[in-house]
């Protein structure tokens, strides 16, 4: 029978047994590292490090994993916060500008060999907007959920998982048009 | 309706077209990362069973091969018996008190 995340994370808290921590990031990194590179517009070695960063701060910081909430849910939010992190600095650094990387990332200008792509056409989201459909849709977190790992009301996640719906639909529907 | 089931539709992709990512090492990576290992159980019990042992010797040596504790067994023996069942009681009260609070803090660890 195979442990569960629960069972691992006490492992690791009595024991410090770095085996079963293994474990949770051979389940997790799959998730992890995917909703990053779509957090960072598929920029995979940034995600990477990304990843790797959140999983050194979750085994750092396991001692404040109190088991109300999902151990997925509690690592999405170490990962969202580290991407945030980053971003602040990447933005302070090189002055990243999220709206001129919208309008770069303009439905109608896409390359067509992209189009159809639904994972492409996430990254044609708006941050706030990708996250929460990311979260809620991909990863099967409830919108209370991922209140918690975004720290935002549940009533914003609503909206912004409606919204993103809605656009993602659009943007697939013009697809299949042109 | 017809709204619900494009809803539905469209998870059920989102979720289909997300790819497994293959570890590729990623695993190795970051446990070559993580600070090393505490002193494991084994080895803190073994350390403090040897401390323990090492106190009882010097103890035995120190007070001259244990003559104290032929003195103490007189002592109780001469205790009037109602004492002797009260410190017996005190001392198994003390023992449960002490296991279940360690029995709590180690459940509470676990939660």
């Amino acid at each position: 029978m195979s442990l569960t995340d629960a069972d691992l994370v006490a492992r690791v808290l009595l024991d410090d047994d770095h085996h079963a921590f293994s474990e949770l990031v051979r389940r997790h990194q799959s998730a992890v590292r995917g909703l990053l590179r779509q957090l960072t517009r598929t920029d995979a070695a940034l995600a990477d490090d990304l990843s790797q960063d959140a999983f050194l701060k979750a085994f750092k910081n396991i001692r404040s994993f109190r088991g109300e909430a999902k151990f997925s849910t509690w690592l999405y939010r170490i990962a969202y916060n580290c991407f945030r992190e980053d971003a602040r600095k990447r933005k302070e650094l090189v002055g990243i500008d999220e709206a001129r990387l919208e309008a770069e990332h303009d439905p109608h200008t896409v390359d067509p060999a992209l189009r159809q792509d639904l994972m492409h056409a996430l990254t044609l989201l708006p941050l706030h907007e990708r996250t929460a459909v990311l979260l809620c849709c991909q990863n099967g977190l409830s919108h209370d959920e991922a209140a918690r790992v975004l720290d935002i009301p549940l009533g914003t996640v609503k909206t912004n998982v409606l919204r993103g719906r809605e656009k993602l639909k659009k943007t697939l529907a013009a697809w299949e048009n042109n | 309706m017809e709204e619900q089931l494009q809803q539905d539709w469209l998870d059920a992709k989102l979720r289909d077209e997300a790819p497994y990512l293959d570890d590729a090492g990623f695993t190795a990576r970051v446990m070559h990362q993580l600070p090393a290992r505490r002193q494991t159980r084994s080895v803190r019990g073994a350390i403090m069973c040897a401390v323990t042992l090492l106190a009882c010797v010097v103890a035995y040596f120190a007070s001259g091969g244990g003559a104290f504790l032929g003195e103490s067994a007189a002592f109780l023996v001469a205790m009037p018996i109602a004492t002797v069942c009260a410190l017996a009681g005190f001392c198994a009260l003390l023992v449960m008190v002490l296991g279940t609070a360690a029995a709590m803090r180690t459940s509470r660890k676990r939660r």
